[in-house]
C-alpha cells in the first residue's frame, strides 16, 4: 500500500477529531480560549469524542475481524446477538431504576450482558472441539430474536419515562460520556484491537478456509476461539459506553476494503480509524443540527454512511467478504 | 532400486481412521514416502486419497498408528514447524476470495518470521503469473488458479507437497504444465510431491503410484508393475486393456467399452 494512502489513513481521522473538539453548537478557538470554554474542551467535548471514537473504532475492526471469521460479508458485531444482551441488560438497569454502581451501574449491565450472551453463543458455536462460523451465526440470530423478545416485552409493561430513557440509550446516546468511562472503554478496546490485529495472518488464512489455514502453519479453531473473544470484548466495551450504533460494524470494513483491499493486517486498523472518525462526525452533526436538541448518533452514521457506501459501490469493483 | 536409498520423510505405520462412529475406514495403513519422491496416489472416487493425504498432513488425526514426519511423531511437531516440513493443497479451492494473486501468493511465508530464500516474485515467475500479481482470482482461467496456489505452495518452501487433486477440471494443456513444472521443482529443489488423481493415463507419467481401494493400499510401486490389468480392475471395477507400444511407454485403451 502506498504512504500516500497509509498518511491519508492517519491524517483524516485525526483532523475529524480535531474538528469535533472545536467545532459544534459553540465553536471554540483552540488560541484563544477562556474559562468556560476551557471547560467546555477538556470535560464535556474531550471525553465525548474519545468515547465516540472508541465506539466507533471497537466497531469497525470486529466488523471486520467477523466478516472474516465468519466468512459472510453481511456479519456485524450485532449479529451475534452480543448487542441485544446488553440491551435487555441495560434497559434492566434503566427501567428498574437500578443504581447500585452510581453512574457506572448501566454500563457494567449492558458489559455483563454483552459478555454472557457472547459466552452463550460461544458455547452454542462450539462442537467437536472448535467454533464453527455457521454454528456461532445461527445461535448469534437466535439468540437475538430472543432478547429482543424479551427487551419489547419489558418495554411494553414499563412506565413511559423509563421507556423514553430506555429506548434512547438503545439508538446510541453519547451525551452521557464523561471521564469515567475512557479508562475501562480504552482499555478493552485497545486489548480487542491488539489481539485481533495481532492474529490479523491467521484471519487472513481463515478466510481460505480452515485446510488452508492448517497447512499455512495455524490451528484454524484456536485461531477462531480468540479473534471471537477479541470480538467479544470490543462489541461489549463498545455497547456499554453508548449503546447501539448501526451502520459501522456492517460497512466499514466494504469502505475500507476499495480503498485498501483485504489484507486483514491493514483492514482492521484502518476500519478502526475509519469507524472512529465516521462516529465523531457524526456525533459532532447531531450535535450542532439542531441544537439544544441532539439526535441519535447511530441514525447520523447510517444517513451519511449509506449513500456514500451506495455511491462507492456503484463506482467501483466489490470483492467478496 | 534407487528410491530404496532414499531416506524416507513420510512414515505411516499401522494407521486407523473413521469418521465419526462409523466403522473404521482405514485400517493399518503403512507406507513411505523418500526424499525426492514423485507419487501419485490413485484411485475411484470416494476410494480414500483425501482422507489418506489428510492423515499423513495431520488434518486427520488416526485413531491408532503413527504418522512420523522427517523421523518426527507429527502430532508432536508444532504448527508452525510442520508447516515448514509438509503443504496440503485442499482439492477445493474457494474462488470467491477477497485477496489478489500477490496477496494470496505472499500468505505461502506466513510460517516465518525470516522469509525462506524464495520471494513472491520468484514464486510468480516459476508458475508464470508474474502479470497477474495484481489481479483477483475470480478475474483468472481455471489453470491459473491453479496455479496462484501452487505458487503459495511452492513459496510455503516445504519439502513435501501433498496435492490433493490438483488436475481436476484442468484442461489437458495445463494438466501437462503443472505436472512438468512440479517434475523441474523436484529435480531443481528435491522436493518430494504425493499428487492424488484418478486419471489412469496422468498416474503412468510418475515414478511411484500408489493404487487405493476402500481406504487401503492395494498396490505400491513402478507405474508399469502396479497399473496392470487385473490390478485396475479391482481398484475401479472396470476391465481395461493395458497397451505397451515401444517408445510412447505404455497407456490404457478404452476402446473396448464403447
Amino acid at each position: 500500500m502506498s504512504r500516500a494512502k497509509i498518511a491519508a489513513l492517519i491524517l483524516i481521522p485525526l483532523l475529524i477529531v480535531l474538528a469535533s473538539l472545536f467545532l459544534g453548537p459553540r465553536s471554540i478557538n483552540p488560541l484563544a480560549l477562556d474559562g468556560v470554554e476551557r471547560e467546555i474542551l477538556l470535560n464535556i467535548r474531550l471525553p465525548r469524542v474519545l468515547v465516540a471514537f472508541l465506539m466507533g473504532a471497537a466497531l469497525g475492526a470486529s466488523g471486520a475481524v467477523l466478516q472474516g471469521v465468519l466468512r459472510n460479508p453481511l456479519a456485524d458485531p450485532y449479529i451475534l446477538g452480543i448487542s441485544s444482551g446488553a440491551s435487555l441488560t441495560a434497559a434492566l438497569g434503566i427501567i428498574g431504576g437500578l443504581t447500585f454502581l452510581g453512574a457506572f451501574t448501566v454500563p457494567v449491565l449492558a458489559f455483563i450482558g454483552a459478555l454472557a450472551t457472547g459466552s452463550i453463543v460461544g458455547v452454542m458455536g462450539w462442537k467437536r472441539g472448535g467454533l464453527w462460523p455457521e454454528r456461532l451465526l445461527l445461535a448469534g440470530v437466535g439468540l437475538s430474536f430472543l432478547f429482543s423478545a424479551l427487551l419489547m416485552l419489558m418495554m411494553s409493561i414499563s412506565t413511559d419515562e423509563g421507556l423514553r430513557r430506555a429506548m434512547l440509550w438503545i439508538f446510541g446516546d453519547l451525551s452521557l460520556s464523561e471521564w469515567k468511562r475512557v479508562p475501562y472503554g480504552l482499555g478493552f478496546v485497545l486489548a480487542g484491537i491488539v489481539l485481533s490485529a495481532t492474529r490479523a495472518k491467521a484471519l487472513n488464512a481463515l478466510i481460505l478456509g480452515d485446510e488452508f489455514a492448517y497447512s499455512l502453519g495455524f490451528a484454524p479453531h484456536r485461531e477462531r476461539f480468540i479473534l471471537f473473544v477479541s470480538v467479544g470484548l470490543m462489541t461489549a466495551a463498545s455497547v456499554s459506553l453508548g449503546g447501539m450504533i448501526g451502520f459501522i460494524g456492517l460497512l466499514m470494513p466494504h469502505i475500507m476494503r476499495f480503498f485498501i483491499g483485504s489484507d486483514s493486517r491493514m483492514l482492521i486498523p484502518a476500519s478502526a480509524l475509519g469507524g472512529g472518525a465516521l462516529l465523531c462526525i457524526a456525533d459532532l452533526i447531531s450535535r450542532s443540527l439542531l441544537p439544544p436538541m441532539e439526535l441519535p448518533a447511530g441514525v447520523i452514521t447510517a444517513i451519511i454512511g449509506a449513500p456514500y457506501f451506495l455511491y462507492l459501490l456503484r463506482r467501483k469493483d466489490v470483492l467478496s467478504i | 532400486m534407487c528410491s530404496a536409498s532414499r531416506r524416507n520423510i513420510l512414515e505411516l505405520d499401522g494407521v486407523d481412521y473413521a469418521y465419526g462412529k462409523r466403522d473404521r475406514f482405514i485400517r493399518g495403513l503403512s507406507f513411505s514416502v523418500g526424499e525426492g519422491d514423485f507419487v501419485g496416489l490413485l484411485g475411484a472416487n470416494g476410494s480414500g486419497k483425501s482422507t489418506i493425504m489428510k492423515l499423513a498432513s495431520g488434518l486427520l488425526r488416526p485413531s491408532a498408528g503413527s504418522v512420523r514426519l522427517w523421523g518426527r511423531d507429527l502430532a508432536a511437531v508444532g504448527h508452525r514447524d510442520r508447516a515448514k516440513l509438509i503443504s496440503y493443497l485442499p482439492q477445493t479451492l474457494d474462488i470467491n476470495v477477497p485477496f489478489t494473486v500477490g496477496e494470496l501468493v505472499g500468505m505461502g511465508l506466513y510460517p516465518y518470521d525470516i522469509p525462506p530464500a524464495m520471494t513472491v516474485a520468484e514464486a510468480l515467475e516459476m508458475t508464470g503469473l508474474t502479470d497477474k500479481a495484481d489481479a483477483r482470482l475470480t478475474d483468472l482461467s481455471g489453470g491459473e488458479r491453479r496455479r496462484t496456489f501452487i505458487a503459495m505452495t511452492l513459496l510455503q518452501g516445504a519439502g513435501l507437497l501433498m496435492l490433493d487433486e490438483p488436475l481436476a477440471n484442468l484442461d489437458i494443456k495445463y494438466q501437462i504444465e503443472l505436472v512438468r513444472l512440479l517434475r523441474k521443482l523436484r529435480l531443481e529443489r528435491n522436493i518430494s510431491v504425493v499428487m492424488a488423481l484418478h486419471d489412469i493415463n496422468m498416474a503412468l507419467q510418475f515414478e511411484k503410484v500408489m493404487l487405493v481401494k476402500e481406504g487401503n493400499l492395494i498396490g505400491e510401486g513402478s507405474p508399469e508393475n502396479v497399473l496392470s490389468r487385473s490390478m485396475l480392475k479391482q481398484a475401479f471395477d472396470v476391465d481395461v486393456e493395458v497397451r505397451r507400444s515401444g517408445n510412447e511407454g505404455v497407456y490404457i485403451s478404452l476402446q473396448d467399452h464403447f
